[in-house]
């Protein structure tokens, strides 16, 4: 295989593990959104929080693994990204802090005001990193006041503030809407009785916001801003580096891909279809509710991905340094020697990962909380 | 121009979350063994009691794998957010086990764990014994991938500078899986885990023993970790030993460090046991010694001579003279003279480069760096050595300490008198903080020893750190601690209550605090 | 090859407890609930 295609099939499978995490831990992030809103007492929040008890901590994993996974094939990204938004990154992992002490340590004292803080602890592990990655992919579409020396060392030249473009909030509410869709979904196949009324309700709201900032943003995005795309780059088989290549601005709205392949259209499309859909299916009480509010997902990242690549980060000081899948990688050995080990292994976790939520199947009630209330959550 | 002080702020939050992190590390890596052994005596025996005790021994491991996994979180960011320019440079190698760890071994770890704790009804008992099992595996490793990651910074080979990326570049990946300083340095901190593992079960049933309370359970716990135990210390004493051969062969610095060696001595080299390390005079003011014993442990004979700082500063003082040249050819070749005499030159003497790089805290100019600053980046050179000295002496008592203690606690249990002897019960409870003590001293001397490098002889520290102020850092490390101290706090509140309670916590209504005599005092 | 006394090690180390633990079971009165020394 040629390192051009390892680098397209690079940028494929970052976007694997990207979608994987928010299929995966998106849904009990949005169980942690939804806790205080829909668990009314503190059997309810049991129950919510043991549905997700013996997943979270694989679903997490999925996090790990894209950031060790673009550190491997993207490490240029993963320097500049990271120390760029050092002040987001820090407040998201302030908050994830609190999701395996939450889910661990709530339950173990029966004390109203020690269950309660962590219930908060799991709201704002729930609602704040999604938020983020929200935040941080609009700011992606508008351009990261970034640049790189002649030693190709990245430095940043923004503040935490300026991250909170408006259109960038509208993201981060937009990936806020659409986890706690996920999790509603996620609970309804969950859970049982008025818990599960609750969670019918919560996602058919949270799958009209999913529809409407997903339009909004779409909108804004195509008349108000301006994205880039490559004038002159060397053969993109070649060893090459960031400094080395021409960009200009005049890809209106991030459409080029689009224009150049129309048939893409149907991606973003299918982001509004399938949360239509999910409205649907929990109205109906049908179990395809988690499989729409998955595509959903998965629709809505695809379509931010489509439209930047074949950026990863523009770079909005000086648009020739933007890191892009051709030239912010990893060498050819680096990149051919992990997708061996993506494919190894890729399959192995899907396979043991279905047994184990095969033997946790079925729904968890008041009465097995009782039963084991000294071995559950 | 780099801001020293980020870089300061940076290194000592790396060193406090990594020292915090590796608070629950080796307990989990332990622990996890005594789980999958204790419910294998389940299987093999049917009797409940193993059952409990995999389970109540299974609680406290998960309130100590919660915050394994939570501080894990911040470690694998860290590279990106406080070392940008590491994570550029190195990458490229660097990614490779930190990723595959993510697949290989967190998946499996983080998998079946969610079984281990919801699955025993839902399981056959020998599914559930496998999950247990898998769970030990991978959480071992996951602990392989970190240390080939970080034997790799301590002896980076498999790797080659390349001039149009301007980084360090993977050459061979069986070269960095098969890397020397990577092996010992696993089984050595593996094997420490272990006896970190056994020592906690050890202690806490020797406090039970010692209470009367629970006794048949307190019994099997204590024999299990006693036996384990004995087996792990010994792995670790033989593998330390490895450890400090391969580090004599390797790392001359950190060995001369370690063992306070000023000046070369005659083979074969005596062994200080014990002295005062004087950095400016470069001398020891006080010191008693072992004739023969470090010619014996550092180079396994009586004719080889080890290293003292006289001869390592002058040669790195060559070294980054010649450092000079080769960032002088790597401009060169950037600036697009890439014909082929340019090439061989910088070849012959890209070995150098990072030498020269260490110039770069003295003056932004590499190429126009004074006498003066060769010198002083010279002196700089090596690591202070007081503090390597004294950390290293700490690891090598405890893990004496702890070897009298398992080998009283195993004849004890071996002679059928589990409870035989008070004495060695408390030596078992009081031994319980030996095994971190000894493996934050061992991480101390493993990375304090590397500076002035982050990876050893390629890139210095001060180069490494992310171009971002002082604020950014002293926000988030004032934001981390006070995080971990709650958290800490937390988890140490809850294991202290669940460890008072016993197996009582488990609710099976066959223990101490839940029996009618004991009624009265039982608590939630 | 350390890599591989890790796994020959590990393992025997496991062995050794289980097996401890099994011919305690055999010799001694495991489940007696008093111990051997006076207060
Ligand atoms: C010798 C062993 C060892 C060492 C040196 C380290 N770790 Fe660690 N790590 C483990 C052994 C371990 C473990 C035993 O596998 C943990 C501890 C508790 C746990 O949940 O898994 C873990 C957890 C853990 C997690 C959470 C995994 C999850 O979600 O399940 C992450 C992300 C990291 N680590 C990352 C790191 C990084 C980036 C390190 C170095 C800079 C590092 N660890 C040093
Ligand atoms: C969990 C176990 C570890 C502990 C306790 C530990 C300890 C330390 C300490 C004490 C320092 C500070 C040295 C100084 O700045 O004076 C340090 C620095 C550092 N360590 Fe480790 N370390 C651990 C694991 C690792 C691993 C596995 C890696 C790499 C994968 C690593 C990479 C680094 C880096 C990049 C620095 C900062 C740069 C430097 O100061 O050298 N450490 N660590
Ligand atoms: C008793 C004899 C011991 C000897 C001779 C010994 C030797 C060593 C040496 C030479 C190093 C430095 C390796 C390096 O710089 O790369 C080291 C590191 C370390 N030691 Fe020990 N050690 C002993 C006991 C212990 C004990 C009892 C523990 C903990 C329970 C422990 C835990 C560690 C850890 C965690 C490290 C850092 C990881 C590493 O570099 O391997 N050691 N030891």
């Amino acid at each position: 295989m040629d390192y051009e295609t390892l680098k397209l099939i690079w940028w494929a499978l970052i976007g694997v593990l990207l979608i994987g995490f928010a299929l995966t831990d998106g849904f009990d992030m949005g169980v942690g959104m939804l806790l205080r809103v829909i668990g009314k007492t503190d059997m309810d929040r049991r129950i919510m929080i043991n549905t997700v008890g013996p997943h979270w901590e694989g679903n997490q994993v999925w996090f790990v693994t894209a950031g060790g996974a673009i550190f491997a094939a993207w490490p240029m990204v993963y320097a500049a990204a990271f120390s760029g938004l050092y002040a987001a990154l820090m407040i998201t992992l302030c908050a994830l802090f609190f999701r395996p002490v939450g889910f661990d340590y709530r339950s173990k004292i029966d004390d109203p005001r020690w269950r309660n803080l962590w219930d908060w602890g799991l709201t704002i592990g729930g609602v704040v990193p999604p938020l983020i990655f929200g935040v941080a992919f609009g700011n992606l579409m508008l351009g990261l006041p970034f640049e790189l020396d002649d030693l190709l060392r990245p430095s940043y030249h923004g503040s935490f503030w300026m991250l909170l473009h408006p259109f960038a909030l509208i993201c981060g509410l937009l990936s806020v809407a659409m986890l706690a869709m996920h999790g509603g979904a996620w609970l309804q196949l969950k859970t049982r009785g008025l818990l599960h009324a609750r969670a019918q309700q919560a996602t058919q709201l949270s799958a009209l916001a999913v529809i409407g900032l997903f339009v909004l943003a779409g909108i804004w995005l195509l008349v108000g801003i301006d994205g880039m795309h490559i004038v002159d780059i060397k053969p993109l088989g070649d060893k090459l580096n960031p400094l080395a290549k021409t960009v200009a601005y005049g890809n209106d709205g991030w459409q080029a891909n689009y224009s150049a392949h129309p048939l893409l259209w149907v991606i973003p499309l299918l982001g509004i279809l399938m949360a239509a859909a999910t409205w649907l299916f929990a109205r109906a009480e049908s179990a395809l509710v988690f499989l729409t509010s998955s595509l959903t997902v998965t629709s809505v990242i695809l379509t931010a991905g489509i439209a930047l690549f074949p950026f990863v980060m523009p770079s909005s000081r000086d648009p020739n340094m933007s890191l892009t899948l051709w030239d912010a990688t990893s060498s050819e050995l680096t990149l051919g020697l992990m997708f061996a080990a993506a494919v190894i292994f890729v399959p192995i976790i899907l396979l043991y990962t279905l047994w184990c939520y095969r033997k946790m199947y079925g729904r968890v009630t008041r009465e097995y909380i009782e039963e084991n209330s000294h071995s559950s959550y | 121009m780099i801001d020293e002080t980020v870089v300061d702020l940076s290194r000592l939050q790396f060193a406090l979350t990594a020292l915090y992190h590796f608070l629950f590390v080796p307990l989990t890596l332990g622990l996890s063994f005594i789980l999958a052994i204790m419910e294998s005596c389940y299987v093999l025996t049917g009797k409940a009691i193993y059952k409990d005790m995999t389970k109540f021994w299974g609680k406290l491991f998960g309130i100590n794998f919660a915050l394994g996994v939570t501080t894990g979180l911040t470690m694998e960011f860290q590279f990106g957010t406080n070392w940008s320019y590491y994570s550029h440079y190195v990458g490229d190698i660097f990614g490779v086990p930190l990723a595959i760890e993510g697949l290989m071994a967190f998946f499996l770890e983080s998998t079946f764990i969610g079984l281990f704790f919801f699955g025993w009804d839902r399981l056959t008992k020998v599914q559930h014994l496998t999950c247990t099992w898998l769970v030990a595996i991978g959480s071992n490793l996951s602990a392989l991938w970190i240390l080939i990651a970080n034997g790799w910074m301590q002896y980076p080979i498999g790797a080659e500078f390349n001039f149009e990326t301007m980084r360090m570049e993977l050459a061979s990946f069986s070269d960095v899986l098969f890397n020397p300083v990577a092996q010992v340095k696993f089984v050595h901190t593996v094997a420490a885990g272990y006896v970190t593992g056994a020592m906690f079960v050890l202690s806490v049933s020797s406090y039970y023993l010692l209470r009367k309370r629970d006794i048949p359970f307190a019994r099997r716990s204590f024999a299990i970790a006693s036996s384990f135990g004995l087996a792990s210390i010994l792995s670790v004493i033989v593998l330390g030993d490895e450890s400090g051969y391969t580090v004599g062969d390797i790392q001359k610095v950190k060995l001369a460090a370690i063992e306070a060696e000023w000046e070369t001595q005659e083979p074969p080299a005596s062994f200080t046991l014990i002295a005062f390390p004087n950095q400016e005079e470069k001398k020891n003011d006080f010191q008693i010694q072992i004739p023969w014993a470090l010619g014996l442990i550092a180079t396994r004979s009586l004719d080889e001579k080890v290293t003292g700082f006289d001869q390592i500063i002058p040669e790195n003082e060559q070294r980054i003279r010649r450092g000079i040249q080769a960032y002088e050819l790597l401009q060169k070749l950037r600036s697009g003279d890439t014909s082929q005499e340019t090439r061989n030159a910088f070849a012959d003497l890209q070995y150098d480069l990072g030498y020269g790089l260490l110039l770069k805290r003295y003056t932004e100019n590499i190429t126009d760096a004074t006498e003066e600053q060769i010198k002083q980046a010279a002196e700089h050179s090596i690591p202070r050595v007081a503090p390597l000295f004294w950390t290293f002496r700490v690891m090598v008592g405890a893990g004496f300490i702890m070897l009298f203690v398992f080998i009283a606690a195993f004849i004890q249990s071996a002679r059928h008198r589990s409870a035989g002897n008070r004495a060695v019960l408390y030596a078992c409870l009081w031994s319980l903080p030996l095994p971190w003590i000894a493996a934050e001293c061992g991480w101390i001397v493993a990375e304090y020893g590397r500076q002035p490098w982050s990876i050893a002889e390629v890139l210095p520290t001060y180069m490494s750190a992310s171009s971002i102020t002082r604020g950014e850092v002293l926000g988030s490390l004032t934001a981390i601690i006070a995080f971990y101290t709650a958290l800490a706090v937390a988890e140490v509140y809850l294991m202290l209550r669940f460890t008072r309670l016993g197996p009582s916590s488990l609710g099976t209504g066959k223990y101490h605090f839940e029996l009618p005599a004991n009624k009265p005092q039982a608590q939630a | 090859m350390w890599y591989f006394t890790w796994i020959l090690g590990v393992l025997l180390a496991c062995l050794f407890g289980v097996v401890n633990a099994l011919w305690l079971e055999v010799t001694e009165n495991m489940d007696r609930n008093e111990t051997e020394f006076e207060e």
